[in-house]
C-alpha cells in the first residue's frame, strides 16, 4: 500500500461573496498549486464535494471542476453525504493515492449557498432529513440539533450558557485565523442574548450561510519527496466513516455512535488512539456538536465534552489536552457544506506545518478530521493526519 | 414468507413477515411508504419489529438497524408515549412558514419506537417526559402547502401529537 500525503492546500474566501461557485474552487485551486506546476501535471483525478445542485442548479460538478483546473479525459466525481461531502472526497483521494490507482489526487468541495438566500439554503439543507415523517413535520437542520442540544441538556449537567461559551471560543479562535469568515471575537452575553432560531440554540449557536470553496493536493510518496520538502507534507495516518440512521427520532440523542466508530476506525488505521492527537477540526455545525464529538471521538469522559472550552488543565479527568477548533470551526471560520471537510484538513496542514500563526498550538504533529452530514452522525468521515 | 415458528410474537404482531422476495414489495405493503400511509390514513400507525433483538422500525422498513436482520414483522403501535425531547422551528421551510414557530418533539411511543412530529401546543407548555398522543390529519388539515407534497405524497396523511 502506497502512503498518501497531503502536499498542498487551498481555500476561497468565506462568506457572502460575489463568485460563484466554480471562481470560488478557482481561488482555491490557483492558492494550492501556487507553488506546485500546473494541476495536469500533478493530479490523475478529482473528488469533489457538493452538497446541492438546488444553489446554483448545477449538477455534473465533477466534470466542471476539472475543466476550470485544465483536467481532461480523467476520473473526476462529485461526492455527496450533505455536510461530510468534503471529507468524502478527501477519503476517496485517500483511497486512490494508497492503492496505487493514482500517484496524486485534487481532493476539493465547494458550495454557493447564498444564492437562493436564507430561504433557499434552508429548504436545500433540509432534503437532508429524512422525507416522509420528519420533512413533513416542517423539520429544519437547526430543529434537528435543538433536539439533540435540549437532550444533551437534560441529562448532563451542561447549561445553555456553557454551550455559548462554545461559540465564544470559536470565535475567539476565527479571529486569529486570516481564512476565516467571522473576524471578531464575541462575548457570551452577546450569544445569550441572540435570537432563539429553535430553543436551545440561539443565533450564534448556528454555523453560517456560507459561500466557499477549498482544495488539497493528495499524493503518494514520489510526488510528494518529487514536488516538497520534507516538513511541508503531512501523512494521511488513517481514516475512517460510518453510516448511522437518518431520522433524529431514532438515534442515541446524547451521543453519537456512528462517529464513535469513523473515530476509532480512524485510529486504528493510524496505530493511534485519542491520547496521540494534538489538534482537532470537530464538526460543530451547532455548538453542543462539539461537545458530542469530544465525546465520540474519546476526548473527553460521557457527558464532560462541554468542557470543550476549558484550557487543558482545567478539564476533568479523563480528558486529553487536545485544543479543538483551533480554526474557529463551522461556526466562526465558516460552513459552506461541501468544502467544509476539505477546509478542516487545510487548518490540520497548516497546524501540522507550523503555519497557523497566532492560533499555532506547540509541537502539534497530530490531527483528527470528523466531518459529518445529515443530522449528527448519520454519515461521519474521520481522518488522522500526521508528521510523525 | 418466512418462517416465524421460532420467533416470538407479541399480541400486536400481525402475521404479516419481512419483504424478502421481489414480489413482496408492492404498494399494499407496510414495508412500503404507500402502505405504510393507507394504513395511517385508516387509523393504524404500524412499525417493523425485529423478531431478533425487539428494535421497533418507523416507518417499517425491510431490514432491522439494530441488528441486521430482515426476520422483521408489522407490529401496530400505541398511539400514546413521552416527550424525548423538543424544540420550535421558528424559521420553517418556506412551504411550513405560515405554521411558525412549529413545536416538534422526539416521542417514545408506549413501545418503545420513536418518530419525530409537530405538537400541537406552544413550546412553553412543552416539556420532556410529557405524556402525548398520536393524531392522523390529512395533509391539508395540517396545514401542509400542496406545493411541498411530491405527487405521490399529496394523499398521505400528517401525524400531530396532542398533549394529554
Ligand atoms: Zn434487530
Amino acid at each position: 500500500m502506497s502512503t498518501a500525503h497531503l502536499i498542498a492546500v487551498g481555500s476561497s474566501p468565506l462568506g457572502k461573496t460575489d463568485l460563484p461557485g466554480r471562481d470560488l474552487f478557482s481561488k482555491a485551486l490557483a492558492e494550492a498549486f501556487e507553488e506546485l506546476p500546473d494541476p495536469a501535471d500533478v493530479v490523475d483525478g478529482l473528488y469533489v464535494g457538493a452538497q446541492s445542485e438546488r444553489y446554483e442548479n448545477q449538477i455534473m460538478q465533477g466534470t466542471l471542476m476539472a475543466e476550470w483546473a485544465g483536467l481532461r479525459n480523467v476520473p473526476a466525481e462529485r461526492v455527496e453525504a450533505c455536510a461530510a461531502a468534503g471529507a468524502l472526497a478527501l477519503k476517496n483521494a485517500v483511497r486512490d493515492v494508497r492503492a496505487g490507482v493514482h500517484d496524486a489526487v485534487l481532493a476539493c468541495g465547494v458550495e454557493k449557498m447564498t444564492a437562493g438566500g436564507t430561504e433557499g439554503a434552508t429548504n436545500a439543507l433540509g432534503a437532508a432529513f429524512e422525507r416522509a415523517l420528519e420533512q413533513r413535520s416542517g423539520i429544519t437542520a437547526p430543529a434537528t440539533y435543538a433536539l439533540l442540544a435540549r437532550r444533551y441538556l437534560h441529562e448532563t449537567d451542561a447549561t445553555e450558557r456553557d454551550l455559548a461559551r462554545i461559540a465564544v471560543k470559536n470565535h475567539r479562535n476565527a479571529a486569529a485565523n486570516p481564512r476565516a469568515m467571522f473576524q471578531e471575537a464575541v462575548d457570551v452575553e452577546t450569544v445569550m442574548d441572540a435570537p432563539d432560531v429553535a430553543p436551545p440554540l440561539k443565533l450564534y449557536d448556528c454555523a453560517p450561510v456560507t459561500d466557499g470553496a477549498a482544495a488539497v493536493v493528495v499524493a503518494n510518496d514520489e510526488v510528494a519527496a518529487d514536488l516538497r520538502s520534507r516538513p511541508d507534507a503531512v501523512r494521511v495516518a488513517g481514516v475512517g466513516s460510518a453510516a448511522n440512521n437518518l431520522a433524529v427520532a431514532e438515534r442515541d440523542l446524547t451521543y453519537v455512535e456512528g462517529a464513535n466508530v469513523a473515530a476509532t476506525t480512524a485510529y486504528e488505521d493510524a496505530g493511534m488512539d485519542a491520547a496521540d492527537v494534538d489538534v482537532a477540526e470537530v464538526h460543530d455545525a451547532f455548538t453542543v456538536c462539539e461537545a458530542l464529538l469530544a465525546e465520540a471521538a474519546e476526548f473527553a469522559p460521557k457527558g464532560h465534552g462541554i468542557e470543550t472550552v476549558e484550557a487543558p488543565e482545567d478539564r476533568s479527568a479523563g480528558w486529553s489536552d487536545v485544543q479543538i477548533n483551533t480554526s474557529g470551526g463551522l461556526k466562526a471560520r465558516g460552513h459552506p457544506i461541501g468544502a467544509t471537510g476539505i477546509l478542516q484538513a487545510v487548518e490540520a496542514y497548516e497546524q501540522l506545518t507550523g503555519r497557523a500563526d497566532d492560533r499555532q498550538v506547540a509541537d502539534a504533529d497530530t490531527a483528527l478530521l470528523i466531518n459529518e452530514g445529515g443530522v449528527a452522525d448519520a454519515h461521519t468521515v474521520a481522518h488522522v493526519l500526521t508528521t510523525q | 414468507m418466512t418462517d416465524e415458528s421460532n420467533s416470538p410474537m407479541t399480541d400486536t404482531d400481525s402475521t404479516t413477515t419481512g419483504p424478502l422476495l421481489p414480489e413482496d414489495i408492492t404498494t399494499d405493503s407496510p414495508f412500503t411508504l404507500p402502505g405504510f400511509f393507507d394504513a395511517l390514513a385508516e387509523g393504524r400507525l404500524v412499525a417493523a419489529r425485529c423478531t431478533e433483538c425487539d428494535t421497533h422500525l418507523l416507518p417499517p422498513r425491510p431490514a432491522c438497524y439494530g441488528c441486521g436482520s430482515r426476520a422483521v414483522t408489522v407490529s401496530e403501535q400505541p398511539r400514546t408515549g413521552e416527550v424525548r425531547s423538543y424544540t420550535s422551528v421558528n424559521r420553517p421551510p418556506s412551504a411550513f412558514e405560515h405554521l411558525a414557530p412549529i413545536t416538534i418533539a422526539v416521542v417514545e411511543l408506549d413501545s418503545s419506537a420513536r418518530l419525530t412530529g409537530r405538537v400541537d401546543a406552544p413550546l412553553a407548555d412543552v416539556t420532556i417526559g410529557d405524556r402525548v398522543e398520536l393524531q392522523v390529519r390529512d395533509p391539508e388539515e395540517a396545514g401542509i402547502d400542496p406545493d411541498f407534497d411530491l405527487s405521490y405524497e399529496e394523499e398521505w396523511p400528517v401525524h400531530v401529537f396532542e398533549l394529554v
